[in-house]
């Protein structure tokens, strides 16, 4: 938690910073100091060693003088040797026995006088000569005897005096010949107690040795007696340097710690004087000084780190508020006080900055809240038209009840929520079915507007239309109305006679349908007219198609062709052949939901560019289960062939019990229909020919009449002027067609580029079905 | 079936003509010629009778070789009546107002009560002394 602040981490930052830089720093000074300090101790103690070397040269000096001079006085009068030994060692403290040792011989004196200190400072006198042992064979006297100049022999232990002694010895001499020697003793307590007024520093110790590496003295008195230890002897003997490094000294005083020892030697022996300094006491001042300097700086880096973290805190504290504010804002609150920007430094611009943005940032919420508010209202009355406009388009499926002659199956998918493609079906009458579907240009709004506009119109002008071609017509012109905004509408329409399976369709500038079978799938080639909504003048040719058993027409609009994968390829006919060729069955739904899911394949992953719609109609041709086809005739239009074929046609009806009242209607519009046709339609040919289909349905009987002559269209005959009395006129035309209005149930005429074709209805409520429903 | 005639001359003044089968575009020729012989027979102020009895059927010709009937009778003064017409011959009639409804009689008696009625009107004869 502490650490998570910066001012923490900055101050911890810089405290380890420091730490290590001064303890590098340090660490380099005390080495380069420490060699100083050690040259200097080396000095030091060396001048130490020496001046100690020469007190105790000295006092050896000054026992070696009384010592030769005893030997000259005593040479020069043998018998007042006793006084003069007595004399000599009351003077010299030092001395703590002289002796003058006489050859056992003639002409030297008869005794041999040792007078000794004793422990309570009286002197104490004894006759060497009448020792139990001779000493002038012990080896002592003889070393001494050949020392002229005075010698200090090997140190021994009085056996008299219970205590370690050294002795020097001068030989006296009469007439250039020994006659005995001086012996002076000096005790080691006496070394020992040199070396112990010596002025030696805190923890060093001195010691002499002998020539053959014994310690003579020492501080400590455990080791007197002992040699020295060996790396000491040998550096001794190998360099003359006047000091050396043990790394583990010999005496336990100094607790197996190195030190340094200084050597010198002592003038008039073969002895050495040694002084050993610890090594820590000598660095001890300089490591104690470094000790607390590193701790007066330690101190100080802590106060520096305290410091560090206070003045930072303290210029971050802003940042801390900003930061806190800045979760605010991010969990959506943004009414809060800001701190007031000091300086204008980072932290005061970034405050600034702050803020703006937080200012900005409300303003950019409320937009976007208004923005949203407005896309969702929009998103629903989108909605809405998207349900208004699936409401103005027929099921998706279609099964002709009545007789299930044929199956349709639509499907519409809009780009957007409303789209501009449509389609559409009703049953203009009793056997006429419509179909239609259109691609209004455009998308979205304005073309489901148009798409509503357009698929209104249709429906309201189909029952006025006598043929898809003049449906087109009307509604061109309807469309063409007050269209400133130059929208268009492509649009298939076909109109199917349910009874026999005859569709003519006329195209206003749409795709051509895909006629799918047994022998394969194949485009329809039929002529365009503009599209609907361009050209006011503009005509739609026509073209029939005689649907056979299990055919199915597929319409569709270009959202199918035009359909683009990921790399911008368009689906295209060929694919939308090969994938309706695919189709196992050739049932409308498979068809169109088929063709959908590959476009659908197609297309995955580059969304649906435009509005869709497929429509598959499939004709079942079940004619025979519902419509008994009667008469299929085509015959030459001539009397006699009419008369014939009305003797046919009333046979056929009386076999199919229809009633002699309908028998007689029916015969008399064909006769007067077909009387016309020949009389006034020929055009001048001579080869005119008539079809009559008839079927019987189940509530009427439906005929097809099909001329190729002369345009006439019985519907827009006038009435005739009927007075009551037909004689009243002498010749009163239209009677016939009169007739024919009156009779037929229903009539509808269209005329194309194969001439006029007339359909007829006539109710024939006498067929005895029991399930009759009218 | 199809068209035939009988001419009966019941009195000078009087001709009934009993049409059969079916008088439509192939046979009202053949009728329009058989009243070329009948109809200039028939004294000024006669009368030519229909018997529509055994008439089946009948269409536009057949209205328009009635309706030049009905014209030369007029001309000349006579009277066209048609009985007991059928079905469909009724229908038709009805749909295009052929001939006056009081020229059309059911049966033989309405019509023979008709004609005494207009014997009555030209001699004077209190219609009682035929009762």
């Amino acid at each position: 938690m502490f650490l998570r602040s910066i001012a923490s981490r900055l101050s911890l930052w810089v405290l380890a910073g420091s730490v290590l830089v001064l303890t590098i720093a340090g660490g380099v000074l005390f080495y380069r100091v420490s060699g100083q300090i050690l040259e200097k101790a080396h000095g030091e103690a060396t001048a130490l060693a020496n001046e100690a070397g020469n007190r105790i040269e000295q006092r050896l000096a000054r026992v070696a003088d009384t010592a030769q001079t005893l030997a000259v006085v005593v040479g020069a009068h043998p018998d007042g040797a006793d006084l003069t030994l007595r004399g000599a060692l009351a003077r010299n403290a030092d001395l703590s026995g002289l002796a003058a040792a006489f050859v056992p011989a003639a002409g030297n004196p008869p005794e041999s006088p040792f007078i000794s200190r004793q422990d309570d400072g009286s002197l104490d006198r004894r006759d060497l000569r009448k020792d139990i042992n001779p000493y002038w064979q012990a080896n002592w006297f003889l070393a001494g005897l050949s020392c002229s100049q005075g010698c200090w022999q090997r140190h021994f232990h009085s056996q008299s005096r219970q205590r370690e002694m050294i002795n020097y010895s001068v030989a006296i001499s009469a007439d250039g010949r020994p006659t005995g020697l001086i012996n002076a003793d000096v005790s080691l307590d006496w070394l020992s107690r040199t070396l112990k007024e010596l002025g030696k520093p805190a923890g060093a110790y001195a010691f002499v040795l002998d020539e053959s590496g014994t310690y003579l003295a020492h501080d400590n008195p455990a080791l007197v007696g002992q040699r020295g230890q060996a790396n000491l002897l040998e550096a001794l003997a190998t360099h003359q340097a006047s000091h050396v490094r043990l790394a583990v000294a010999q005496n336990p005083q100094a607790q197996g710690k190195p030190v340094w020892i200084y050597f010198v030697p002592i003038e008039g022996t073969h002895w050495r004087f040694g002084l050993a300094m610890p090594e820590s006491k000598i660095y001890a001042g300089v490591r104690q000084a470094f000790v607390q300097a590193l701790l007066l700086g330690l101190l100080a880096l802590l106060a520096l780190a305290v410091i560090t973290l206070a003045v930072t805190r303290r210029i971050l504290t802003p940042l801390g508020t900003l930061t806190s504010r800045a979760e605010q804002v991010a969990r959506g609150a943004l009414a809060f006080e800001l701190p007031p920007a000091r300086f204008p430094d980072e932290v005061g611009r970034l405050t600034q900055a702050f803020d703006r943005m937080r200012t900005e940032l409300a303003l950019h919420i409320a937009e976007l809240t208004r923005n949203a508010k407005e896309q969702q209202r929009l998103a629903s009355e989108l909605d809405i038209a998207h349900q208004i406009q699936t409401a103005l388009l027929p099921g998706e499926h279609y099964l002709d009840a009545h007789c299930e002659n044929f199956e349709l199956h639509a499907l519409l998918r809009p780009a957007r929520a409303v789209g501009g493609d449509l389609y559409s079906y009703f049953m203009l009458n009793e056997r006429r079915f419509c179909v239609m579907v259109g691609d209004v240009s455009d998308k979205g709004i304005p073309a489901a507007l148009f798409m509503a506009r357009t698929i209104t119109l249709a429906k309201a002008l189909a029952p006025r239309a006598r043929s898809p071609q003049h449906l087109l017509s009307m509604l061109n012109v309807e469309l063409c109305r007050n269209n400133d905004s130059c929208m268009f509408v492509s649009l298939l329409c076909g109109m199917l006679d349910t009874a026999t399976g005859e569709l003519v369709m006329a195209s206003a500038g749409h795709e051509p349908p895909v006629l799918c079978d047994a022998d394969g799938v194949r485009l329809i080639e039929l002529d365009t007219g503009a599209a609907l909504g361009l050209d006011e003048e503009a005509r739609y040719p026509p073209r029939t198609l005689r649907l056979h058993a299990d055919q199915t027409l597929l319409l569709y609009t270009d959202g199918i062709t035009e359909a683009t994968d990921t790399g911008q390829q368009l689906f295209g006919v060929e694919r939308l052949l090969a994938c309706l060729g695919r189709s196992p069955t050739g049932s409308a739904a498979e068809l169109a939901a088929g063709l959908l899911a590959e476009v659908d394949r197609f297309a995955e992953g580059a969304g649906q560019a435009d509005d869709i719609t497929v429509l598959a109609l499939n004709w079942h041709h079940a004619l025979a289960d519902g419509n008994a086809l009667m008469l299929d005739l085509t015959i030459h239009a001539s009397m006699d062939d009419v008369f014939d074929t009305l003797d046919r046609c009333d046979a056929s009806l009386r076999d199919q019990g229809v009633s002699p009242a309908v028998r007689d209607d029916v015969r008399l519009v064909l006769e007067e229909l077909m009387v016309n046709m020949v009389e006034h339609g020929h055009a001048g040919g001579t080869d005119r020919k008539i079809e009559l289909h008839m079927r019987l349905g189940d509530d009427a009987v439906l005929i097809d009449l099909h001329h190729d002559g002369h345009p006439f269209d019985p519907l827009q005959v006038p009435t005739p002027a009927l007075t009551g009395d037909l004689a009243d006129a002498d010749e009163i035309g239209g009677l016939g067609i009169h007739l024919v209005r009156a009779m037929a149930s229903e009539l509808s005429y269209s005329h194309d580029e194969h001439g006029n074709h007339l359909q007829l209805r006539f109710l024939h409520p006498a067929r005895p079905e029991p399930d009759h429903d009218v | 079936m199809t068209f035939s005639l009988n001419v009966e001359n019941e009195s000078p003044s009087r001709t009934t003509l009993h049409l059969h089968g079916r008088l439509d575009a192939q046979t009202f020729n053949e009728f329009d010629l058989a009243m070329l012989d009948v109809l200039p027979g028939l004294p000024e102020g006669g009368t030519v009778v229909l018997d529509l009895s055994a008439l089946a059927y009948i269409s536009s010709a057949g209205l328009r070789s009635i309706a030049k009937i009905r014209r030369t009778m007029r001309a000349r003064n006579g009277h066209t009546l048609l009985l007991n017409p059928q079905p469909q011959v009724r229908k038709v009639f009805d749909i295009v107002k052929a001939v006056p409804l009081n020229e059309v009689f059911a049966n033989a008696q309405e019509l023979d009560e008709y004609l005494d009625h207009m014997q009555r009107q030209i001699t004077g004869d209190e219609p009682a002394s035929h009762s």
